[in-house]
């Protein structure tokens, strides 16, 4: 079966966002953001917010264009919210509503007809786990509670694409689980997310994608599977003398390969240069030394690693 | 092991996620609905008997004169003395029964603006398809609808009540054809201007206490300075009487009724004083909505 490859969900070119105080959020951020789930990376004032900010036609960029959904932005600013679903990390409930009345007001504020908008509220309470307490007061609610009412309402309106920001943030491990449980099942219904986090373990968890920024400027973009399988580092654990991590690092460096000692049993090796040979290669300097192999293995780099890697260049 | 039979062993449905597929509503459907939750919130609708009180009291308040006036009159119908055309209360006296009017708007233009900001509503109701001026056109849109309705429903009960207890209910429409139109103006030119005010003032503040003493404040304060102007000028009247920005939808008022300002007014007598008080009702008007169109123009995320 050949699928029928989806539209991005974002693309921008050149974005650029400077404040009038000056302050540049965005410097000229091309990216193309494919349809799925994709974790939207960046330390505090990476310009996160202001991307969201742009995407939801809430201010217009400096230069440069921005595309969501397939719709350019400036043609129909407002227009475009209607199929965007948004989630605030900050607490954003009328705190003396019920459930029920903030997401079906959430929904008809999105278009839809008063009748539709209670029905889909139910049906997205449910989805997040609400159902019972879909008649609470918003007020009476736990941190994890509240923000799966926060999701509900980004999802009444069956957005195409939905942003989350920090949607982990404040809860326990048990809420986390839950969260991430309920974003990693957005996709499956044909909803796009953009989650926007400095918690990559979240994203990893998550998503299919990862767009990092960093100052403004795109650092990164890809899946998530290429760029953590693009490492380049082999790790060996090696054993059978006191001085093996050190024996096994200058004997590889004599054969071409760059290796360093990663601690008292393990070395890492370089693979980029002579490519899957290093394996023959580190096995025979291995043998040849007479040490024993206790584990041979591509090192995967965490997304920590990466970001850590691409923002210090 | 008991094996159930196939027809009794239950089955886990997930009902999983329906897409939607109905009709879906723009910037004028937004408004909308943004302006009738605003109505029913500031009405105590799908909230607690508390929040109900208060509203249906007032327009409870505000129809009294209207029923007083018809009863006397009924009670009077048939008196031997000559008393038609008793009035208890003139419809243009009735639209300035506007206390009880501010303090509603004192009480809920606050309530349905403040907690947007304090809450921080604002960055989620503008996800929507929404824009700062229709934030604006709603909020104000629905204090102005119900000032309008408790303002001209109980000139619905006079008007109906007159008729009815007179001597002829179609001579008495004959008789009072024009305030066919001039109270549903004159109360919608009071509704917009205190709507505007109210909402106005308490945009500037997160507080809801804060919002309603600012509205409260305001206008007593122009009332106390008008007052003592209109004293300094020793009776006669004074251009500075429309410091006072509670008469100002009155004095329009005035004109809508009588085509001049009333000679009761601070500023009768003076000199192109009906240009003057529309211009200041204006000006207050404007200014008003500036402030708002201003206050969420932008909203941070």
């Amino acid at each position: 079966m050949q699928l029928t490859p989806r539209p991005p969900m974002l693309r921008a070119a050149d974005l650029t966002m400077s404040y009038a105080a000056g302050a540049t959020a965005l410097a000229g951020l091309t990216v193309d953001v494919p349809a799925g789930s994709v974790g939207l990376v960046g330390a505090n004032g990476a310009g996160k917010t202001t991307l969201f900010r742009l995407m939801l036609g809430l201010m217009q960029p400096t230069s440069g264009w921005i595309e969501v959904t397939g719709r350019n932005v400036a043609a129909d600013p407002v227009g475009i919210r209607s199929r965007l679903g948004y989630m605030p990390e900050h607490d954003c409930l009328p705190l003396d509503q019920t459930a029920s009345d903030v997401v079906s007001t959430f929904g008809e504020l999105a278009g839809l007809p008063t009748r539709a908008a209670r029905q889909r509220a139910s049906d997205v309470l449910d989805l997040v786990g609400l159902d019972e307490a879909r008649f609470r007061p918003v007020g009476g609610f736990s941190t994890g509670m509240r923000q799966r009412t926060k999701l509900a309402q980004a999802l009444v309106a069956d957005p195409q694409l939905v942003l989350l920001d920090e949607p982990t943030a404040g809860l326990d491990p048990v809420g986390r689980e839950e969260m991430l449980e309920l974003v990693g099942r957005l996709a499956g219904f044909g909803i796009s997310v953009i989650l926007a986090t400095h918690l990559l373990d979240d994203v990893q968890r998550v998503c299919e994608h990862v767009v990092m920024i960093d100052a403004g400027r795109l650092v990164l973009a890809g899946p998530i599977d290429q760029l953590m399988q693009t490492t380049g580092v082999m790790r060996v654990e090696v054993g059978g003398s006191a001085d093996a991590v050190a024996r096994l690092a200058g004997a590889l460096a004599e054969r071409g390969l760059s290796a360093r000692a990663a601690d008292t049993h393990n070395v890492d090796i370089e693979t980029t240069a002579r490519g899957e040979d290093s394996f023959d290669i580190v096995r025979d300097t291995v043998a040849d030394l007479g040490l024993r192999l206790y584990s041979l293995s591509t090192r995967h780099r965490s997304l920590d690693d990466l970001f850590l890697q691409e923002t210090r260049r | 092991m008991t094996v159930l039979p196939p027809t009794l062993s239950g089955a886990v449905y997930d009902r999983g996620y329906r897409p939607y597929q109905g009709p879906r509503g723009g910037r004028r459907e937004a408004t909308v609905a943004l302006w009738r939750l605003s109505v029913r919130r500031a009405l105590g609708l799908r909230r607690s008997w508390r929040q109900k009180v208060f509203p249906w009291s007032l327009l409870a308040i505000t129809t009294v004169p209207a029923i007083v006036n018809v009863g006397i009159g009924y009670a009077i119908k048939d008196n031997p003395f000559e008393m038609s055309g008793f009035e208890f209360i003139t419809y243009h006296e009735y639209v300035g029964v506007s206390t009880a009017l501010l303090v509603f708007v004192a009480l809920t233009a606050p309530d349905v603006v403040c907690p947007d900001r304090s809450q921080r509503v604002l960055p989620l109701l503008f996800s929507r398809p929404l824009t700062g001026i229709d934030y604006v056109v709603a909020k104000v849109g629905a204090i102005a609808f119900i000032v309008f309705g408790f303002g001209f429903v109980p000139h619905v009960v006079l008007f109906v009540g007159q008729m009815l207890v007179s001597d002829g209910a179609l001579d008495y429409v004959t008789d009072n054809a024009e305030v066919l139109w001039q109270v549903p103006l004159a109360v919608a030119v009071l509704a917009l201007y205190y709507a505007v005010v109210g909402v106005a003032l308490a945009s500037l503040t997160d507080r809801r206490i804060v919002g309603g003493v600012a509205i409260l404040g305001v206008t007593l304060v122009t009332s106390a300075v008008a007052a003592i102007v209109a004293e300094a000028a020793g009776g006669d009247g004074s251009p500075l009487a429309i410091l006072n920005i509670l008469s100002l939808p009155l004095l329009v008022r005035d004109l809508i009724f009588f085509g001049h300002i009333d000679v009761q007014s601070d500023l009768s007598g003076v000199a192109g004083g009906g240009i003057l008080a529309v211009g200041a009702y204006l000006v207050v008007l404007l200014s008003g909505l500036a402030v708002l169109i201003h206050r969420y123009r932008e909203v941070d995320l």
